[in-house]
This record gives C-alpha cells, structure tokens and sequence, in this order.
C-alpha cells in the first residue's frame, strides 16, 4: 500500500489509476485474451505432438519464407523509405503532394487487389514479367515474389516514421557541420543519421511486423507450392481448412513467440541507441 | 585577417534584405552588426559567412575574393542563435568534430584532438562537463561550447549570430562580459549581429548601426552614441526626446528656445527634427532669454541614482523626459505641477526628409 501510494503521488497530473485500469482492460479485450486463447487452444496437443506439428520440413520452409521475405522486405523499404522521406521532405517540385498521397495508398488498398495487380504485371506474360523472363528472372509464384508483395505493403511505415524527425532537423545544425568543415556525406553521417536512426529502426519494425502477419496480396503472387513458396499464414489456413484446429494454433503460436521475440529485440536496440545518443535525462 | 564586402545586394521574393551595402571590417577588430530585427544583419552575416549567397557584390577574405567559395573552405567559426550543437554527441565529440571531419592527411592524431579540445574547453571555463551531453548544459554553458567548437577549427574569422540573444538578462550580462576578454586574448576578427543597443555599445570596438538594408552610421561606440550620423540612429540609441520644429535662416525654433544649424543658412521656413537626450536636459527655475523653454512638471520617478521627470511643453503638445542627479533634483526642490524651464545641453537637428503635412 505505501508503495502504491509512494508511485501514485510522484505524477501531478489526474486520473492515473483509471486511465490505467481501462487501458489494461482494453487490451485485455483487443489483444491479450484472442491470443491467450490460440495459447489455450495449442495446449491440446501434447508436447511431442505440438514439437512434431510445428517442426515439420513444409512448416520450417513455411517459417523461413515468412521471416525471411519480411525481414528482406523491411530492409528494402528501411533504405527506400529514408530515400522517399527525404526527397519529400527536402526538396520541392511539382506533383510532391501527390507523391506524399500516394506514399499511404498500401495502406488504403484491399490487399487481395495488391496480390491480383502484382501477380498480373509479374506474371511471365504480364507487363513487365514479359521482359524479365528472357533474362532467367522469375518474380510471380516465387519467393521473389513474396518479396515484392511484402515490400509493397510495408512502404509508407519507413516513409511516415522518418518524415516528421527530419522535417523537425533544424537546418542550422547542417550549417554549423559545414562551417567546421565537414562534407556534404560527412554532414549525413555524422550529424543526421544519429538522430534518425531511431525512427528508420521504428519504421523497421512496423514494416517488418506488418509483412510477417501480410496474407491477401503474398497468396496470389506466391504460387503457394510448399517447401518453396508457401508462408505461415497459409499453411494456418490450409490446416484449418483441414479441421485441424490445434495444429493451426501451433503453428500460430510459434509465429506469435518468434515475432515477439523479434520485436522485443528491436525495441531494445532503439532503446539503446536513444540512450547513447544522449536523449536521456541527467 | 580583415574582411571587406563590397556593394552586396540581397533580395527575398520582394523584400529588399540588403540594398547595396560596402563595409569594411578590420584585422583583429570585434563588429557589432546593431539594428531592429528584419534590418538585414543577419543577411549580412550569412552572406560573409557563406551560408547566403548574395544576388550582387563581392565578399573578400585578406583582400582576396571569397564571394564563390563553399562555407567549408572560408575557415569561418559561426555560431548560432540557438547553438546549433550536436545533440547525440558529448561536449568534447561537439568541441572534437571539426577536427574530427578533416581529410585523413591533415587530421591531428587522437593526442593531439584531445589535448586540443581541452585546452579549448579551460578556455571556456568548462573543462569539467567535458561528458555530458548538450541537453543537460544551460543555455549559457551551451553557447560557450558552441564557440569553443567554432574556434577548434582555427578560423580566421568569428562570426556571432545574436550570441547571447536566447540567454536570460544575467547570464546575457556575464557572458557578453566574458565575450570581450576572450576577443582581448585571442584577436580574432570577429563581427556579432545583436539588436541590443547595450550589448553593442558595451562589447564592440566599432558597431555598424543597419536599417532597413542599408547602414545608418559605422563608427566606435562613442562616435555613434554622442554623434549619431541620422535621425534613426539618434532614436535607436538609447534614449532620446524628440521635437518637432521649423529650421529658417540657419536657427531652429523651439518654443521660446532658438538653437543654430550649421550649414542651413539659407533654408527657409523647413521642417524640423531636433534630438536631445533626456541627461542632457538641465532644469532652471528661472528662464534664460532664447535658451530655453517653458514646461510643466507632470511626474516624477525618484527611484534608484537617478531622478526621472516627465514634463509638458507649454506652448505645445510634446511630453519631455529628463534625467537630474539626486544633488541637483534636491537644490531645484521639484514638485508635481510646478513651471519650470527646460535647456538642453546639446541638441541634435535634422531636417525632416518627409515632413508631416500641417
């Protein structure tokens, strides 16, 4: 009791315990009990049963492809994003603001319609597949394509995570690294990069957090052949499709705990990087 | 090494920022650039700097032309308004990077920056937060690390952008202080933009007073206090009583008072500014004949050395504001309401280049 009371008192401002109560309550509701139910609904299987369930080689290569294709996917979009941030943010030319609308339309877009339109301009007789096929490139129904969908989806989480820290860099900091004489890649490095790495790492995660959970475009352009081209998400569905409810959650689960995991780890990075890059209080 | 700007012109879409400004800065000299904010100082300081490149004119370093040269290669030291530091980096990092970036052949080994960053930071006074980070220094402490990293670079030029301008009144009082005992060690020409009069007319060796793009009056301290070249010079330097008057025959008449203008012999019947500086007001109980004019006691602030009145002209509406001595506010035994005569000492006029249709 007196240390409830010792932390209450040190917040000035009103409401605390009710705010808090309904935020746990809230996600309680929303998040916390769905999952605990693929937790409860896992534990049917025994532990050899679910170790056999979610080990098999068509689940491995599942898993492979899904954090693999993510991970690449939020690479990709990491470095495209910081690139799109900054031109949107540095330089003016006519149609930005439509470039800057159009940045959120993965956002907006049904993902199926993504998945369709992908697969139809990859397709070896599509757009652009056409051209690619004489060079020995296969895009639609392999991971490749996987990829592709993956990095469509995650765009505008580097983009809108980077875009304000850079719009909030004052310029006169810039000046004073030329003024000591640094170059304009010396300037990038050394002074503005430091101070967007947290939000490029923030961006990471979302985008990479969004394209492991990513079902509707991957299915299309994927192909689905497992062992090659087949994501976890799908192989959930294939088994549920089965009746086999328990052996969906399983595999559900190893997902949850592996992107937990994933995300915990990130967060710590950032944290670390905020706290030695001098953010913290004396 | 002195700096001359020649004839630079400045515009932003329609505003003029500077109109045709030539200014010449000494070797080892300290400038203040003083006006009213949108004068155009900082422009100026941004376009010797390199940081602003000017529609017209030239900017020359020792004699040579630096107009086209890159802000890198000017070895100027700029320091900010609002510091500018680097916020991920420590003290010493900050003090450190413009030794740090140098291309591998010039740069000092790990020894040298150290004992170089060091030695800046005693300089500064602030050898001991060498640590810390920008976000847990004051503003005060913050602006010194910010020149002691202008000056690791060895730059031949210091250029101040409103230094003290974001610091409170005390810290802004010390630290200017400060600011002149460095420049007596080091030399180093430095020119400071600042719209504090005090600031100026106290730190300074020669203070270049803008207006509106172009400069007003270039002098010491002293020449543009005691003989200030234009009307807005007179206004912007301290305090100052203005009236309005008619200049015939080489006199301006106020009330009963008549003073001689130089070089207006033959000007008839113009009007008139005339200046006078309220501790340049003498008050006599008696008149003098054509000295001085007639007025009205309205208030009296006798607060602290020096004794504030507030007085009416009696043959006009204009207020006076006079600055006595305690001694001399006791012999006169002043009162509220009381008839007095006012006689300014010196008193400064200008023709008024746009006189007030009467």
């Amino acid at each position: 009791m007196a240390v409830l009371r010792s932390w209450k008192s040190h917040s000035v401002l009103p409401g605390f315990g009710l705010a808090l109560g309904f935020t746990i309550l809230y996600l309680s509701l929303i998040v916390l009990i769905p999952l605990s139910a693929t937790f409860i609904k896992t534990a049917e299987l025994g532990w050899g049963e679910f170790w056999t369930a979610v080990t098999t080689p068509r689940a491995l290569a599942s898993y492979r492809l899904s954090f693999g294709a993510a991970a690449i996917g939020a690479l990709l979009n990491t470095g495209f994003g910081l690139l799109t941030a900054w031109v949107l943010v540095r330089y003016t030319f006519p149609g930005k603001r439509l470039v800057d609308a159009l940045v959120d339309l993965p956002f907006a877009l049904p993902t199926a319609v993504a998945g369709i339109a992908l697969t139809a301009i990859y397709a070896p007789n599509g757009w652009l597949g056409q051209w690619l096929e004489p060079l020995g490139v296969k895009v639609a129904f392999t991971p490749l394509g996987v990829v592709i969908a993956l990095t469509f989806i995650g765009l505008p989480f580097v983009v809108r995570t980077v875009q304000p820290v850079l719009e909030d860099l004052e310029a006169e900091v810039e000046e004073a690294a030329a003024c000591l004489g640094a170059s304009r890649w010396q300037t990038f490095a050394q002074v503005l990069m430091p101070a967007l790495w947290p939000a490029l790492i923030t961006g990471f995660a979302l985008a990479f957090a969004r394209a492991v959970g990513e079902y509707g475009s991957v299915i299309f352009i994927a192909g689905n052949m497992p062992l090659i081209s087949e994501i976890s998400p799908l192989l959930i569905i294939t088994k549920l499709e089965q009746y086999d409810y328990a052996g969906a959650t399983a595999i559900a689960v190893v997902m949850l705990v592996i992107s937990f995991a994933l995300l915990l780890l990130i967060n710590g990075l950032q944290w670390w990087i905020s706290r030695r890059h001098g953010k913290r209080n004396p | 090494m002195s700096i001359e700007v020649r004839n630079i012109n400045k515009r932003f879409g329609n505003f003029t920022a500077l109109n045709n400004i030539s200014l010449d800065l000494p070797s080892g000299e300290l400038t203040a650039l003083l006006g009213p904010s949108g004068c155009g100082k900082t422009t100026l300081l941004r376009i010797i700097a390199g940081l602003e490149q000017p529609d017209g004119g030239n900017v020359l370093f020792h004699g040579k032309d630096a107009t086209g040269s890159h802000v890198r290669e000017r070895k100027v030291g700029f320091v900010f308004q609002h510091y500018a530091l680097f916020r991920h980096m420590t003290v010493f990092e900050n003090v450190a990077f413009g030794l740090r970036v140098r291309p591998r052949q010039e740069r000092p080994s790990e020894a040298e920056i150290r004992r170089k960053v060091h030695e800046l930071l005693e300089l500064v006074q602030l050898d001991w937060i060498a640590d810390r980070y920008p976000a847990q220094l004051s503003g005060g402490q913050r602006q010194r690390i910010a020149l002691a990293r202008a000056l690791a670079v060895e730059p031949q030029v210091l250029l101040l952008d409103e230094p003290f301008g974001a610091l409170d009144a005390k810290v802004r009082k010390d630290l200017r202080r400060w600011l002149r005992r460095l420049h007596d060690e080091l030399h180093i020409t430095s020119v400071f933009v600042t719209h504090d009069q005090e600031e100026a007319l106290e730190v300074a060796d020669r203070v270049v007073v803008l207006n509106k793009g172009g400069i007003e009056q270039v002098g010491t301290p002293d020449e543009v206090y005691d003989q200030p070249a234009t009307p807005f010079v007179y206004q912007f330097l301290g305090n100052v009583n203005l009236f309005h008057s008619r200049v015939h025959d080489g006199f301006a008449k106020i009330g009963e008072l008549e003073v001689a203008v130089d070089g207006h012999e033959d000007t008839q019947n113009a009007a008139a500014l005339a200046y006078v500086r309220p501790h340049d007001i003498e008050i006599h109980r008696t008149p003098e004949n054509g000295s001085t004019f007639a007025a009205t006691v309205v208030h009296i602030h006798a607060i602290g050395p020096i004794v504030r009145l507030e007085l009416a002209r009696a043959d006009a509406t204009e207020y006076v504001e006079a600055e006595l001595t305690r001694e001399r506010f006791r012999e006169l035994a002043l009162k509220e309401g009381e008839e007095i005569f006012v006689k300014p000492r010196s008193l400064r006029v200008f023709i008024d280049p746009n006189p007030a249709v009467a």
